[in-house]
């Protein structure tokens, strides 16, 4: 077995056909799968349209069933699409803040982490029959993941005190056809490119350097570092204007004097190129290294009566540690506690200061909360000898230590894999960074700051989405931090599985790089010119958003049965081939509101959503309620259900 | 002179939980230093080594004190001073 397929010997059986609206969910869950070693196979007993349905099956644990739904609301049916619960959960609203309209990602976002989270849930579901729990499905909707990529972003719009908008966002509307100023940059000659730092020094003096005066580059400074929150960056029109009169080479130059990080918004194809780029695709997200100490006999932590006090989760019973900050390891520690471990979190003395960010619910960042409300916090000064000290103590207790500090970091606190194998030899250890894996040690990207739109413009994603026609170049959504915590989440509880099954301990490293290559896995199959893992997904005729009387629409027509319902349903007599037939459409939409049209079209099978404007809405839907749990803030409730 | 200050709720418990407060002061440093006459403990909150904070932004009527003096940026009657914790980052 190799450590890079650490579920060599696991079958995952799948349905023969898949709807084509689960395609490219199957087709991610699947590359996931074999990359990890899990043998694929088709199975009658998966056949269904309601649910994409797979059985997972350990060597040493009977079959679990691994259910993905559309919504969190059964009785809600009809086929959706990528589009349509991009819609539907907001995440349109929020990538489209910087043109003040909604806009479609371009990216099989919401799919990707539905696999990802399906996946993990079968996983864990396994976890739990090891461990004597009576576990026998994990469902996780379409719904809950994209509820799940929103849950900050939904903090922020609920929170009881001076809840965010995306009226207050403090956006500008563009120029039709122009782009709003704001990242990602451009040179004088056409060259799209993503700034860098996260100290307010080097954007003084870059922008001191493009001789742009201190107030414009101090309120600039302001809206760079709160796009990380808000999906917004409204610039002053000053710095675009100085940065659009120098060439690309003569902004490198600057940057390198200042201490400024840049990255020119690449393409798939330029990435697909990199060294590193074809073995990160073909192992996965997730880089599995076995640790040399040999661990404690896994019976230890197998014995039902012992392993889950005070829950029926499956991970109930296991001891996570987290160092991180933001919002990529945060997540991973959050979807941990969701599975029922406990989560030790450790925050500097005084606590993190994300505690304080705006908008606030009861006394503490609702965004902060969003991602830490169901951990135990410790506040230890990582660099004493007697915070280092406490930390292996925890370590020595613990399953997993997960961490993601700066490259390089952990050895010199020596609180790296070694160091804690050798106090806990069971321990899984986990790295949640933004550029390392073990193979990139390499890549150029490591002298820049390992953050999310750095990662969209180098790794391709953005390309892609600037591809899509929906914005210059990348998302000021967290598109990777989201996956990223997703995939290393994922990556942990694979290890465990494995520490579980063969006694064998390992590092998982997982990056924001990883993220963005599972995200566009399948481009890079068709770059390598590789077969694929299932039945490639098609283009669908229309899918659009439109204006109507009261709010805007997506509507997917995947197939030509669909359009003629839909020329129906519209009473539109003109053919599609026909130049006036958009035209004809954007004008009846006029005619009724989103919601007129959603339930006329729920009737005739068109595949529809009202696109969410207003992040605080969603709690009033009920399809989804379910994923929801209003109060100081609204939750966003755990994605997986377990039977 | 005297100039507003907002609070952070981060911050609350050291002022009586009151989101504002009215001090004198003719610079950022200066109001920080009055402040924590009043409520002690705000200032090695807000200030390390002569400057502010790294994790804390500080804004004199929007405009972030690093753009301008720092801690020497001078005050004027009626100016409003907002903590805000620094966020970077993803």
């Amino acid at each position: 077995m190799s450590m890079n397929q650490p579920l060599t010997g696991c079958v995952m059986k799948g349905p023969k056909s898949i709807t084509p609206d689960f395609a490219p969910i199957a087709v991610s869950f699947l590359y996931q799968s074999e990359a990890l070693g899990i043998q694929t196979s088709a199975n009658e007993n998966c056949a269904g349209d309601e649910a994409l349905c797979f059985e997972f099956e350990t060597p040493r644990t009977a079959p679990v069933t691994c259910e993905i739904t559309r919504w969190e609301d059964p009785s809600r049916q009809g086929t959706v699409s990528e589009n349509i619960m991009q819609a539907a959960c907001g995440l349109m609203s929020v990538h489209g803040r910087t043109h003040r309209q909604p806009k479609p990602l371009g990216l099989n976002y919401v799919s990707t982490l539905t696999a990802a989270l399906a996946l993990q849930g079968s996983i864990a579901a396994s976890i739990g029959r090891l461990r004597g729990l009576p576990v026998s499905s994990s469902t996780v909707s379409m719904a809950a993941a994209g509820l799940l990529s929103m849950s900050q972003y939904i903090a922020g719009a609920t929170a009881s005190e001076s809840p965010e908008t995306t009226k207050t966002a403090e956006t500008t509307r563009p120029l039709p056809g122009s782009f709003p100023a704001c990242p990602p940059f451009v040179s004088l000659d056409g060259v799209i490119f993503e700034l860098e730092t996260l100290d307010a020094g080097p954007w003084q003096k870059f922008w001191g350097e493009l001789g742009v005066n201190s107030a414009a580059a101090g309120k600039g400074w302001r809206a760079f570092l709160l796009r990380y929150a808000r999906a917004a960056a409204p610039l002053p029109d000053d710095l675009s204007l100085a940065i659009s009169k120098l060439t690309y080479y003569r902004i490198s130059r600057i940057c390198a004097k200042t201490g400024m990080a840049i990255c020119p918004v690449r393409s798939i194809d330029d990435r697909a190129q990199d060294d590193d780029a074809r073995q990160i695709w073909q192992q996965g997200p997730w880089s599995f290294s076995p640790s040399s100490s040999e661990p404690k006999p896994n019976d230890e932590y197998l014995r039902p009566d012992s392993a889950l006090p005070g829950g029926d989760l499956p991970l109930s019973g296991f001891t996570v540690i987290e160092s991180c900050r933001r919002i990529q390891g945060p997540l991973a520690g959050h979807l941990l506690a969701l599975l029922g471990a406990t989560v030790i979190r450790i925050e500097p003395p005084g606590g993190d200061p994300l505690r304080g960010m705006p908008p606030m619910a009861e006394g503490c960042s609702a965004r902060f909360q969003a991602l830490n409300s169901l951990k135990t916090v410790r506040e230890i000064d990582i660099k004493s000898a007697t915070g280092k000290a406490e930390i292996r103590e925890l370590a020595r207790h613990a399953d997993v230590f997960l961490h993601n500090w700066a490259p390089g970091k952990a050895v010199l606190l020596n609180l790296d894999h070694g160091d804690l194998a050798a106090i806990n030899p069971s321990l899984v250890y986990a790295y949640a960074g933004g550029w390392a894996t073990d193979c990139a040690e390499h890549v150029s990207s490591n002298s820049m700051p390992g953050t999310d739109f750095m990662a969209q413009a180098y790794s391709g994603v953005a390309g892609k989405v600037a591809g899509a026609g929906s914005s210059r170049g990348g998302s000021l959504f967290t598109v990777l931090d989201v996956l990223g915590g997703v995939v290393a989440a994922q990556g942990i509880t694979i290890a465990l599985l494995n520490r579980c099954m063969n006694n064998a301990s390992a590092k998982v490293t997982s990056s924001l790089m990883s993220a963005a290559t599972l995200l566009c896995a399948e481009d890079f199959r068709n770059i390598y010119s590789l077969p694929a893992s299932g039945s490639k997904p098609s283009a669908s005729i229309i899918n659009e958003v439109y204006v109507t009387r009261q709010g805007r629409i997506a509507v997917e027509c995947p197939d030509m049965d669909t359009v003629l319902r839909l020329a129906e349903v519209l009473d539109i007599t003109a053919g599609i081939e026909n130049k006036g037939f958009q035209r004809c459409l954007s004008e009846v939409f006029l005619s009724k509101t989103a919601d007129q049209w959603v339930e006329l079209f729920q009737h005739a099978g068109i595949p529809s959503a009202v696109v969410i404007e207003d992040l605080a809405d969603l709690q009033t839907l009920t399809h989804l309620q379910p994923g929801l749990t209003p109060g100081s803030y609204t939750q966003v409730n755990s994605p997986w259900r377990f039977k | 002179m005297p100039i507003t200050i907002s609070i952070p709720t981060i911050l609350r418990p050291l002022t009586g939980n009151q989101k504002r407060i009215e001090v004198e002061g003719s610079s950022v440093l200066d109001a920080i230093e009055r402040m924590e006459q009043q409520y002690p403990g705000v200032k090695e909150k807000l200030v390390t080594g002569g400057q502010a904070h790294r994790f804390v932004n500080i804004y004199v009527n929007d405009n972030d004190i690093r753009f301008s003096e720092g801690l020497s940026t001078r005050l004027t009657d009626g100016d409003l001073l907002t903590i805000l914790p620094a966020v970077a980052g993803g």
